[in-house]
């Protein structure tokens, strides 16, 4: 068991997650699918946190608490996904390559068990505001 | 039939009635479709200015003066806008010397000016469904991001040449980071690559293909690949971001692979493009300016490179116009913060974290659904659509207009 755990991050897409975006950014809906980080079960193991518990996902560009879940592919740990968000993007650096593509795919974080609530949308709005 | 403006493939065959303010009767929509349908009754936008509701007049007029005062405006968003709109927001661009740019300058802009300069051979979607024999999906899922691909195109269709289908004339290859929805599909051809290992996965299958011994992957699993690459009549390639995102500066390996499948067989790509629109504003962009996004004005003639990308200039400019777009949500938390900060305009049929924060919102009508227009599909194919639900809504070629009228 360890109290941090260094993963990998990658952005992906979920129709789920995109339809309920369309519908509104601003509902539970949405925030229940966003806001979620999957990992294999060997690293939630490390953690010692159950499915739906909530992580601390911080890195040098920002931190968001989100719900973990456990993932369903072949084992891969030490790499997680998650969806395409405001949620994802406080941790993505806006650090570029030469084509200026930034680093979604690639994202470097520490996960920790979580007092705190999930992060809200609107935390994420203030916080653009600051 | 309406058209679907929600991805994309822009699906033509979609059957829509309306009662009472809302669709009583859908078919041939997606999941996602149907959640871009379905949001035209909700979230919708009202004129505001410093988030106090408005006349439309006063908040166009309210934009215009932002513009006019501003001395490095930037002009973003235009992948869901229709051709029209984009036209007219390059002329705006033009009048302002401002910066222009849209959502291909992070997602498929580094390939698609590849497909647009012919560096990279393409076809179209009717030439996937009536040839192709092989569907690569690399570091795309389309079951997520396009759905009916599959259906109406890749996999599933009976197409000229293609009788028998999927039953035993189509093979579909997924390599990506994860096993997918689209990878689980197609699980016998699944490749899972390391993040940021597209490129040496590419040089494992070029070692294949040449008689070498591959330095990634299942040696067994590779010779395969190579054998089904080798056999194949008419293949595609669909790349998404996954693959460009890995890439990044090294697109040459695919341009490598792809001339050497080419020595072999046919291969075509078509990038797997997110919003309905960004081929459009790509090909626009490079028949009035030679370059498909991230263009200058300022001097006067159009300037292009990655310091006039929405990611460089949200902390360079002085004030945005974000149209049919939602950067707040969707770029990396530093340069949404930036364009917080600054005077922004957002033109969007619905609410969103750009319109929450934008000093000026100028509601606009959903364009398939409420405005007509014309779209480039992913394929670069042009779609013109007309509007099925009867709007008092100005559409974003309008509003554009009466932004440029009025400075």
């Amino acid at each position: 068991m360890a109290s941090e755990v260094e993963v990998t991050i990658v952005t992906v897409r979920d129709i789920f997650q995109d339809e309920a975006g369309r519908k509104s950014r601003f509902s539970d809906e949405y925030k229940n699918l966003s806001a979620l980080i999957i990992l294999d079960k060997q690293d939630l193991i490390r953690l010692d946190v159950k499915d739906g518990q909530r992580l601390l996902v911080k890195n040098e560009v920002g931190s968001v608490v989100v719900a973990a879940r456990t993932s369903e592919d072949e084992a891969h740990p030490g790499l997680a996904f998650m969806y395409n968000s405001p949620w994802s993007n406080q941790i993505v650096s806006d650090a570029v390559c030469e084509s200026s593509i930034p680093g979604n795919k690639r994202i470097k974080a520490t996960l920790s068990a979580a007092e705190e609530d999930i992060t809200q949308i609107s935390e994420i709005q203030a916080r653009m505001q600051t | 039939m309406a058209i679907c403006t929600g991805c994309s493939l822009l699906c033509e065959d979609i059957v829509a009635a309306l009662k009472d303010g809302s669709f009583s009767h859908v078919k041939n929509l997606c999941r996602k479709g149907h959640g871009h349908f379905q949001a035209a009754f909700t979230e919708r936008t009202v004129p505001m200015i410093d988030k106090e509701q408005v006349d439309q007049d006063r908040a166009i007029a309210k934009a215009a003066e932002i513009l006019r005062n501003a001395k490095s405006p930037l002009l973003y968003g235009w992948s869901n806008s229709t051709l029209e709109a984009q036209a007219a927001g390059i002329k705006l661009a033009e009048k302002l010397g401002a910066t222009i740019d849209d959502t291909s300058s992070f997602c498929q802009g580094i390939l698609m000016e590849r497909i647009l300069s012919g560096k990279i051979p393409t076809c179209t979607l009717d030439d996937v469904r009536n040839f192709a024999d092989i569907s690569i999906f690399w570091g795309s899922d389309p079951s997520s991001s396009h759905p009916r691909h599959l259906s109406r195109f890749s996999y599933y269709p009976r197409g000229e040449k293609r009788q028998k289908s999927y039953e035993e004339e189509r093979t579909c290859i997924v390599v990506d980071v994860r096993k997918s929805a689209t990878a689980r599909l197609c699980s016998n051809y699944y490749f899972r690559v390391a993040p940021g290992g597209d490129g040496e996965f590419m040089e494992a299958i070029l070692a294949v293909l040449e008689g070498k011994i591959p330095k990634v992957g299942d040696k067994k699993k590779m010779i395969e690949l190579s054998s089904v690459l080798k056999k194949t009549e008419w293949g595609v390639i669909f790349p998404g971001l996954g693959m460009i995102y890995s890439l990044q500066d090294k697109m040459e390996l695919f341009e490598r692979l792809l001339a050497k499948l080419n020595e072999i067989t046919t291969f075509k790509v078509i990038p797997m493009v997110g919003h309905y629109n960004m081929r459009g504003f790509n090909e626009l962009m490079r028949e009035k300016t030679g370059f498909i996004n991230r263009v200058s004005f300022k001097g006067g003639a159009p300037v292009h490179g990655p310091e006039y990308s929405v990611t460089a200039t949200a902390r360079t400019c002085d004030a945005a116009l974000v149209i049919g777009s939602d950067p707040l949500s969707a770029l990396p938390f530093g340069t949404a913060r930036a364009l917080a900060r600054l005077p922004l305009i957002a033109i969007d049929p619905r609410r969103s974290l750009t319109t929450d924060a934008a000093k000026v919102v100028i509601p606009s009508a959903l364009s398939g659904l409420e405005a007509g227009g014309t779209a480039a599909r992913m394929d670069g194919v042009k779609i013109k659509f007309e509007p099925i639900i009867d709007t008092k809504l100005l559409s974003d070629e309008q509003i554009i207009t009466r932004i440029m009228e009025a400075i």
